[in-house]
C-alpha cells in the first residue's frame, strides 16, 4: 500500500474558553444579554490556510506556539480542521506524547503491553514483539518491577522501545525522540534512524536545524500559524544562510 | 460543512467505535484491575458497598413498611445492582470525555470509543456485584433463578447508556459546572425512583414520579429478571423508546459537536 498525506486549504481555529466560559452560570446570563458576555472565549486560529501541500519527509519548524504541534494534530487526526480536507493514506504512528496511559503502579512489561495495545497491536502480535521490545529496553530483572520504582532514564527507555517497536508508513514526531546514558542514545539514534528509513511518510517539529537538514527533504515554517516558508530543505538552507 | 456530511461522519464515528471493540474490551479490564491493583476483594469492594448499602435501606425501610427482612432484602438489593448501571449511567455519562481526556489529545480515535470504553467498565463493575447478589442470595437460602428477559435488558441498558454518555459526557465537558449538578441529580433520582420501595406504597396522586421517569423502567427491566420474573410490558416499551430517543440525541450532538470536543477538554 502506498502512503501519502496531502492537505488543501486547511485551517483549524478553536475558542481558547477562559474559566469564566466554561461555567453555566456564564452561559446563563450570556443568553440573557444576547450573547455579550461570550465575547471573552477568544477565537484563535492556529493554522492558516496551508494549500496544496504534500510530501514525504516534512521537517516543521517555527518558534514555540507558532502552531507545529497543532499541525502535527491535525496529521495525526486528534483535531479535524475547521475548514479543508487532509487526506492521509497508511498506517500512522504518532509520538506526540508518550507517556499517555503509562501506569505507575504496574510491572514495566505490563506497561509495555498496555502501551502496545494503544498502538492498536493485536495480542498475538504484542506477544510476539515482546521479547525484543524487552531486550532493547535493557531493563533485564526491572521489567517486572512496578514503573514507579524506576529512575526517568529507565522510564524513558521503555517508552522509546515501545514506541519504535512498530512498522509505520507514516511517523508523525514532536521532536526527535532518544532516551537513555551516551550508550543507549547510540543505540537509540541507530533505531530512529532504521525507522524513519523505513517509514515512507515522516513527519517532524523540531527546533534542531541540524536534525532537520539530516532528515527531510521538505520543510515547513511556520509562524502565527501560517506557513511563511515551504519548499526543498536545500531552498530553505539557502535562505537561512 | 454539510448537513448530510456532518450527519454522515457521526454515523461513521459510532460504527467506528463499535469495530473497535477489542480496543475497548482490553482496556476497560486493564483499567479495572488497575483500579483495584493492590487491593484484596478488588472491584468486589464496590459489590460490598451495594450490599452493606442495600442491607441497611433493607432493615429501615422493611420495618417501615411493616415487610420482613425476607421479603425486602431481595427486592432492595436487587434495586440496588440494577440502579448501579440504570441511575450510574448519569455519573459516568458526564465524565466520559473528561477521563478519555489524555488519550483524546494524542490518538486520533473515533470519540464513541471512550464512551464504549467507560461504558465497558460501568459494565464491568456491574458483573461483579451481579455475583455478589448470587453469592448473598445463596447463603441466605433465597437464590431467585434469574428470568432469561436479563440477556435481552443488560444489553439494552449498555446500549442506552452508551449513547446517554455521549449528550451528557459533552454538555459536562464544556461546562464544568455539570458534573456536580449531576452529582446530586443522581442522589435526588436514587431516592425518586421506586429502588427500594415500590410504587404501590406511595400515594396514587405521586405515582408519576415513577410513571415519567425512564430510569425506573430501566431499573425494572433489570430488577423483575434479577428476580426470576419478567418485566411488565410498558417498562419495555418505556425503555426501548428511551433508548431511541437517547440514540437521535446522541447521534445529533455527535453530528454537530463531535469534532469540537477535543478543545473543550
Amino acid at each position: 500500500m502506498s502512503a501519502s498525506i496531502s492537505l488543501h486549504g486547511v485551517t483549524l481555529d478553536y475558542a481558547i474558553y477562559s474559566v469564566r466560559a466554561q461555567s453555566l452560570r456564564n452561559a446563563v446570563l450570556n443568553m440573557a444579554v444576547g450573547g455579550k458576555l461570550m465575547r471573552s472565549a477568544n477565537d484563535v486560529t492556529v493554522v492558516r490556510a496551508i494549500n496544496n501541500v504534500s510530501f514525504e519527509r516534512l521537517g516543521l519548524g517555527g518558534h514555540n506556539g507558532s502552531g507545529k504541534t497543532s499541525m502535527l494534530k491535525i496529521l495525526a487526526g486528534v483535531y479535524e480542521p475547521s475548514t479543508g480536507v487532509v487526506r492521509v493514506e497508511g498506517r500512522v504512528s504518532s509520538m506526540i506524547s508518550m507517556s499517555i496511559g503509562l501506569d505507575h503502579d504496574a510491572s514495566g512489561l505490563q506497561n509495555i503491553k498496555n502501551l502496545a495495545m494503544m498502538q492498536m497491536m493485536s495480542k498475538k502480535e504484542i506477544a510476539r514483539r515482546l521479547p525484543g521490545i524487552v531486550e532493547f529496553s535493557e531493563l533485564g530483572a526491572y521489567i517486572h518491577m512496578p514503573f514507579k520504582t524506576y529512575s526517568a532514564g529507565m522510564m524513558a527507555r521503555l517508552t522509546f522501545a515501545v514506541a519504535t517497536a512498530m512498522d509505520a508508513d507514516i511517523l508523525i514526531m514532536d521532536e526527535w525522540l532518544g532516551a537513555g546514558d551516551a550508550e543507549f542514545q547510540r543505540k537509540a539514534t541507530t533505531r530512529m534512524a532504521g525507522l524513519v528509513d523505513n517509514a515512507k511518510i515522516v513527519v517532524i517539529a523540531s527546533h534542531d536545524d541540524k536534525l532537520i537538514e539530516r532528515v527531510c527533504n521538505k520543510v515547513m515554517v511556520m509562524d502565527g500559524g501560517r506557513a511563511t516558508f515551504f519548499g526543498d530543505t536545500e531552498e530553505w538552507l539557502r535562505l537561512k544562510a | 460543512m454539510s448537513i448530510v456530511r456532518r450527519f454522515g461522519s457521526a454515523i461513521d464515528d459510532l460504527v467506528a467505535g463499535i469495530r473497535l471493540a477489542p480496543l475497548w474490551w482490553r482496556v476497560g479490564i486493564e483499567q479495572t484491575i488497575a483500579r483495584y491493583r493492590r487491593t484484596l476483594l478488588g472491584p468486589f469492594w464496590l459489590a460490598s458497598s451495594t450490599i452493606a448499602t442495600a442491607f441497611s435501606l433493607a432493615v429501615v425501610f422493611g420495618s417501615i413498611f411493616g415487610s420482613s427482612l425476607a421479603e425486602s432484602f431481595p427486592f432492595i438489593m436487587s434495586g440496588v445492582v440494577a440502579w448501579s448501571i440504570t441511575g450510574g449511567m448519569l455519573a459516568e455519562g458526564a465524565s466520559v470525555f473528561t477521563s478519555g481526556a489524555g488519550i483524546m489529545q494524542v490518538q486520533k480515535l473515533p470519540l464513541t470509543f471512550h464512551s464504549f470504553l467507560q461504558i465497558n467498565r460501568m459494565m464491568i463493575n456491574f458483573a461483579h456485584q451481579i455475583v455478589a447478589f448470587w453469592v448473598v442470595m445463596l447463603l441466605l437460602r433465597m437464590f431467585p433463578l434469574p428470568h432469561w428477559q436479563l440477556l435481552l435488558s443488560i444489553p439494552l441498558v449498555a446500549a442506552t447508556a452508551v449513547m446517554f454518555s455521549i449528550p451528557i459526557g459533552m454538555l459536562a465537558t464544556r461546562y464544568r459546572d455539570i458534573n456536580y449538578l449531576v452529582g446530586f441529580i443522581g442522589q435526588a433520582l436514587f431516592m425518586l425512583t421506586p429502588v427500594f420501595w415500590r410504587k404501590a406504597q406511595v400515594a396514587p396522586k405521586a405515582r408519576w414520579i415513577a410513571d415519567y421517569n425512564p430510569f425506573a423502567h430501566l431499573l425494572e427491566i433489570v430488577r423483575q429478571p434479577l428476580l426470576g420474573h419478567p418485566a411488565p410490558l410498558n417498562d419495555w416499551i418505556a425503555s426501548v423508546a428511551f433508548f431511541v430517543a437517547v440514540a437521535i440525541l446522541a447521534v445529533v450532538s455527535l453530528a454537530l459537536f463531535r469534532r469540537r470536543v477535543v478543545f473543550w477538554l
